[in-house]
This record gives C-alpha cells, structure tokens and sequence, in this order.
C-alpha cells in the first residue's frame, strides 16, 4: 500500500512544483485535444443539423450508421490514419506520421462522428419546433440550420465538451500515429500507459489526476453557463 | 392573399381529418374558422402555412401553388409560441433580420410594433423566461414586424388574460385595415370570432359546414 500513498506524495509534488515535463506533456495534450475537437466541431455540427431536418429515403438506415460511427475503437482510427500517413501510404508524401498534426487528424476523426452523431440525435428529438418557426417567419436552409444551432448552443456545447473529454482521454490512436516520443508526441494518456507498464506511478497519478482536473473545469465552466441560460 | 382549395383531403394512418371540397378565403379579410376541439381546424391552418405537405387535393395562393415568395409573405403564430432565447427586442427583430433590413432601418419598427402592443418595459427580458400572455404578446410582434400578407393565427388568445385579449385583436385589426393583410383565425371562441371576423367558416369532423 505504502507505494501508492509514495506515488499520490510524489504526484503532489509533481504538480505543486509543476515540473517541466508534466508541462510540457499536459500542454501537448490539451492543444491536441483542443484543435480536434475544435476542427471536428466546426464540421460535425452544422453537418449534424443539416442532415436531422433534411427528409431523405433511407434516413433511418444512415441514423444506425451514424450511432454506429460514435463508437468506432480509437485503435481503429490510429490504424487507419498511420497506413494513410506510413511512407507507402497515399499520403505518406506529407511526413506527417510520428507528427503532432498526426495526432490531431486522428483524434479529430474520432471525435467528428461522435459530434455529428450527438448533433444529429439533439436535432433530430428537439430541432423540429424550431425549424417549424424558422419555416413560418421566411428562413432559408442555412438561417435555419445557424438558428437551431443558437437554440440548442448548451446542448451542443455539452456535447463538444464530452467529444473533448473522449479525445484527450483517449490512448489508442495518439499512441499509434504519434509513437509517445519524448519532449515531442508524448501526451498524458500514452504517458500514464507508459509509466503504468514501467511502475512509476508518480508520474502517472499526476497526470491522471491533471485528466480529472481539466475534464472537472471544462464541466464545471458549460455547467455554470447551462444554469445561466 | 387569396386561396382557394380544392378537393382537400388528410389522412392520419386510415383515419381521414379533413374532407373539403372547395373552400375559398378571400383577401384582406380577417376569416374565423371556428369548431369543436378535433374538428380539423389546426391541420388545416398547418396545411395552409406549408408545414404540412402530406395531403391530398390543391390549395392555391392568388391562383399559383405555394411557393418560396408565398412562404416568405406569411406566417403563423402558435397557441403555444416559440420564442428564441434571446431578448425580446431581438426576437422580434429577427425576421426583419434575415430579410436583410440593417439594425437601423428595423428600429423604428421594431420599437413601433413593442409600442403598439404595449411590449416595451419586456425589450431586454430574455423571451423564454416570458409568461403564456406575455409570450403570445411577442409572438404576434414578431409575426407583424414583417407586414405578411398572410398572417395564420391559431388560438392565439388562449388561456390569457383579458387585458391581453384587447391589445392583441386590436392589433390583429390594425393589421388588416392598415396593412390589407389576410388573417385566418383558428379559434373555439365564437365571440371573439364575431368581434373579430369578417367571414367564419364552421368546422365539424374534418368538413366545412358552414
């Protein structure tokens, strides 16, 4: 027992004294996070919209496709984005494997289909109202789709910030299209995983309750909007 | 804005609502449609404002099939209105908004029509927040601001105070003298449909009876 009160101790002192590396890893990680889920948002939710009030034939088999997407494994993604980027690859020409952007394409494919998905599921139960009044007072599409999206901007938030919290809690794909390289591609979540398979948990604690932090900030901030709206 | 229908019939599943062979609401007019709760009246006034497409039969507006320009030139205000969470004013301001009117020109008009139906102590309140007679109050300003030519009105006076009664059908007259709009008005109140109308149409299991 005495190793993980050491390591809660240790982790402690990590974080008081904000040591270098645990900057570093934890300012990787959140600029990471931040611009994929930032860059899927600015996709995923208009799309997500677009596609709740368009009619179309086969809309039910593309919402369980859609549902389906959401859950896709981020080993799966981090696969898929490192044979795009290997040297074969198509785009293999861009040397982005091994890259911070790297990391960035895929935890932004990871989190576009579940913000889509989120968007397209909150329209679809609660957007109908809104685009009847938008029908009634003379929108067009797009002044519809930006209405609804003013409307249900908590809701939509809330939903960016759980795609926030997938993309940095996520290990799978960061691992394997940014290989966790020292003072370069190493975020929080690859790691904890690392130090947990070295048995230095100083480190890890530290990290792990920096994760909890920022997904407790982040939840607090939208919470605190919500009840202010 | 005259309509005519014709040969107008609405299915929900085998179940038929509504069955009018012809129906004519002229313009410029204020016409009540009046009848008991399931008669058909707000599927029709649905079908009328284009948010229900699924019927059979024809409806033509000035002799021509709905169309963006017909749709741009009408609207309905809800027995239970849906308002934007934004303030008052902006609510009201908004369909002059995406017509593409500039915060100056719209001003003086949105100020008018929060004047008119006594509104202007609410111009900062957010909209959502507002009381059912102070919700249909906006509503209707909203609904007005942009001068329809057709402006569909489905119980709007429902479960509201008297006091609001007065201002509003003051000012759903107003908009018919002054501005010649077409006013349909769904409503179960007969006295208020013979304050109110010019023509009524009766209503009972899906068909016009008189």
């Amino acid at each position: 027992m005495s190793y993980i009160t050491e390591g809660f101790k240790e982790a402690v002192k990590l974080l008081i004294t904000w040591d270098g590396e645990v900057f570093q890893i934890v300012s990787l990680s959140i600029l990471v996070s931040t611009s994929a889920t930032l860059f899927a948002s600015i996709i995923s939710v208009p799309l997500g919209t677009y596609f709740a009030i368009k009619k179309f034939k086969g809309k039910n088999l593309f919402s369980r496709l859609t549902y389906t997407m959401m859950s896709i494994p981020s080993v799966v993604i981090g696969l898929l984005v490192a044979i795009g980027l290997s040297r074969k690859g198509p785009l293999g020409h861009l040397d982005l494997l091994y890259t911070k952007e790297a990391m960035i394409i895929a935890q932004g494919l990871l989190v576009t289909p579940l913000i889509f998905g989120l968007t397209y599921g909150l329209v679809k139960s609660r957007g109908n109202t809104i685009e009847k009044v938008a029908f009634t007072l003379g929108c067009n599409r797009l002044d519809t789709i930006i209405l609804i999206i003013r409307e249900l901007r908590v809701d939509i938030l809330i939903n960016i910030a759980t795609a926030f919290s997938r993309a940095i809690s996520e290990v799978g794909a960061v691992m394997i299209v940014g290989g966790n390289i020292k003072n370069y591609t190493r975020v929080m979540t690859t790691t904890i995983s690392m130090m947990n398979s070295m048995g230095d948990y100083p480190m890890a604690i530290a990290l792990g309750i920096v994760l909890l932090l920022i997904s407790f900030i982040i939840h607090s901030i939208i919470y605190s909007y919500s009840r202010e709206e | 804005m005259d309509i005519q229908i014709k040969n107008l019939k609405k299915y929900y599943g085998e179940n038929q609502v509504l069955d009018i062979e012809s129906l004519a609401i002229k313009k410029q007019r204020i016409t009540g449609i009046i009848g008991p709760n399931g008669c058909g009246k707000t599927t029709l006034l649905n079908i009328i404002a284009g948010l229900d497409k699924e019927y059979l039969g024809n409806i033509n507006y000035n002799n021509k099939k709905i169309n963006k320009e017909i749709v741009s030139n009408m609207t309905i205000v809800f027995q239970k209105p849906y308002l934007f969470r934004r303030s008052v004013y902006d609510n009201i301001e908004y369909p002059l908004k995406i017509r593409g009117i500039d915060r100056q020109k719209s001003k003086p008009l949105v100020e008018d029509i929060m004047k008119r139906l006594e509104i202007e102590d609410l111009r900062d309140k957010k909209a959502h927040r507002l009381s059912g007679g102070e919700s249909q109050k906006v509503a209707l300003g909203r609904a007005l601001v942009f001068n329809p030519k057709l402006l569909l009105l489905d119980e709007p006076t429902s479960n509201i105070d008297p006091e609001y009664i007065v201002t509003m059908e003051s000012e759903i007259k107003k908009f018919n003298r002054e501005n010649k709009g077409t006013v349909i008005i769904v409503t179960h109140n007969i006295e208020q449909s013979k304050r109110l109308c010019d023509n009524i149409i009766g209503m009972e299991n899906g068909r016009v009876v008189y």
